[in-house]
């Protein structure tokens, strides 16, 4: 992950549920202001609950600050949703960086069952189908653009999937550019 | 990161790479050799055919100069054999093969730097020479098919029998050809490729965008299992254990 790449920071600052094990009475501003007891469980910002799931507070516990919870955005429910029908999921929905949201949950979680499950939907169905899908609009952007029956289509994709659209947008549209340039001269 | 333009050459570079390929031109007017940088053109006397790139040929065609004749491959005919190779059941995967390479010109690598031998150096496409004469093979679409047809139609179509006909082939051959690769799409994955050969420069331009995008998010995706794989490997390593396990894994995911 490249520090200036402005996609990782904002792929890290999605947010997901953490519990937290122990009472940390200095990050209260956190929960609005209220103190954290243990069980508190709060949406934080992917770098902090990672650094916050990671740390272990000098002490006598061993247990870690807080721990990571899956985010919403890849639980049982969307998961289900996705291998009924990949393309019917407005993953934009979810999150805004899916994929991105994906690949950090499976860095930091170990469980070697879901992580293989994950992948293998992610890699095997959804993405490919959905960039399929993704080519064969691209090429008519007009019914994308204007509500036909798939006005909502942008809508749905996550921030990797409008780049591969662009790209492949832009693709057959220099194309054309070209032809209809070198007709003119 | 600071490039702002993506990796590889742009539909309207190739289009002007496009330009350098030689045509066959028959001249109107006399015209004496020019030092150009790509090379000295031959002189132009006029009933006799001149191979002169065609950016030039163009030129001297809107001047009225010359008439440019049309490689071998764009007629009816030809197209029309193509097209059928294309359409044909038993060729749905492949895409129409690409002109003959030349003969070898050297059989063994030197003993010195193989690399550095002048003879050693075998053309391949889009190096071609000519691709676009009237001596070009006459039944392969060659790398600059596209841009080439569409820049002679476009401004030398009354040098051509049937244009219309023509055209109309080559749109044909262009959907067909655009259907297979959208087919090769769905092999695509995090190690694996299409295979394009014989694909012409400006339709791999136009989807490398797209498939650059499509592998790299599936590489993406599979980068934790990778990394806990190498992890794994190195652990083997260090333990000492054979890695056969292991490698029969690799082998299963493969096929």
């Amino acid at each position: 992950m490249a520090y200036y790449n402005p996609e990782a920071i904002l792929t890290d600052a999605q947010k997901a549920p953490c519990t937290f094990e122990l009472a940390v009475p200095g990050l209260a501003p956190l929960n609005n202001g209220s103190a954290i007891e243990h069980g508190t469980k709060l949406d934080l910002p992917l770098w902090m609950a990672e650094m916050l799931a990671v740390s272990k507070p000098a002490g006598p516990s061993s247990t870690s600050l807080a721990s990571l919870d899956m985010p919403p955005a890849l639980g049982p429910r969307v998961l289900n949703a996705l291998s009924a029908d990949p393309k019917s999921v407005e993953l934009r929905a979810q999150a805004q960086w899916f994929y991105g949201l994906g690949e950090r949950m499976l860095d930091l979680f170990d469980e070697e069952k879901m992580v293989e499950l994950l992948i293998d939907m992610f890699s095997r169905q959804t993405f490919k189908q959905r960039a399929l899908e993704i080519a064969d609009k691209s090429q008519n952007t007009r019914t994308t653009q204007q509500g036909g029956d798939s006005g909502d289509f942008m809508g749905g994709l996550d921030e990797t999937e409008r780049q591969l659209f662009r790209a492949a947008h832009d693709g057959s549209n220099a194309v054309k550019r070209w032809f209809e340039s070198s007709s003119r001269s | 990161m600071a490039l702002p333009l993506p990796p590889g050459l742009t539909p309207a570079e190739v289009g002007f790479l496009c330009e350098m390929e030689l045509v066959t031109v028959i001249p109107r007017q006399r015209l004496e050799g020019l030092e150009l940088l790509g090379g000295p053109t031959q002189p132009m006397i006029p009933p006799f055919a001149t191979p002169l790139p065609l950016w030039l040929a163009l030129l001297l065609k809107k001047q009225r100069r010359a008439n440019i004749s049309p490689p071998g491959w764009l007629n009816v005919e030809a197209l029309t054999h193509i097209l059928d190779f294309e359409t044909d059941e038993r060729t749905a995967d492949v895409f129409s093969p690409s002109p003959r390479l030349p003969q070898p010109t050297s059989t063994a690598p030197l003993e010195e730097d193989p690399y550095l031998a002048h003879d050693a150096l075998e053309l391949s496409p889009p190096f071609l020479k000519d691709a676009a004469t009237a001596q070009a093979q006459d039944d392969a679409l060659p790398y600059h098919w596209l841009e080439l047809s569409h820049l002679l139609l476009t401004h030398a179509a009354d040098d051509f029998d049937d244009p219309d006909a023509v055209h109309r082939l080559l749109r044909d051959l262009r959907e067909v050809r655009m259907s297979k690769l959208r087919k090769g799409f769905r092999v695509l994955d995090a190690g694996a490729g299409v295979k394009m050969n014989g694909m012409g420069g400006m339709e791999v331009a136009e989807v490398r965008g797209f498939v650059g995008g499509v592998v790299d998010g599936l590489r993406r995706i599979n980068r934790s299992r990778e990394e806990a794989r190498k992890e794994e490997e190195a652990e083997q390593r260090e333990n000492g254990l054979g890695s056969s396990n292991y490698r029969d894994d690799e082998d299963d995911d493969m096929l």
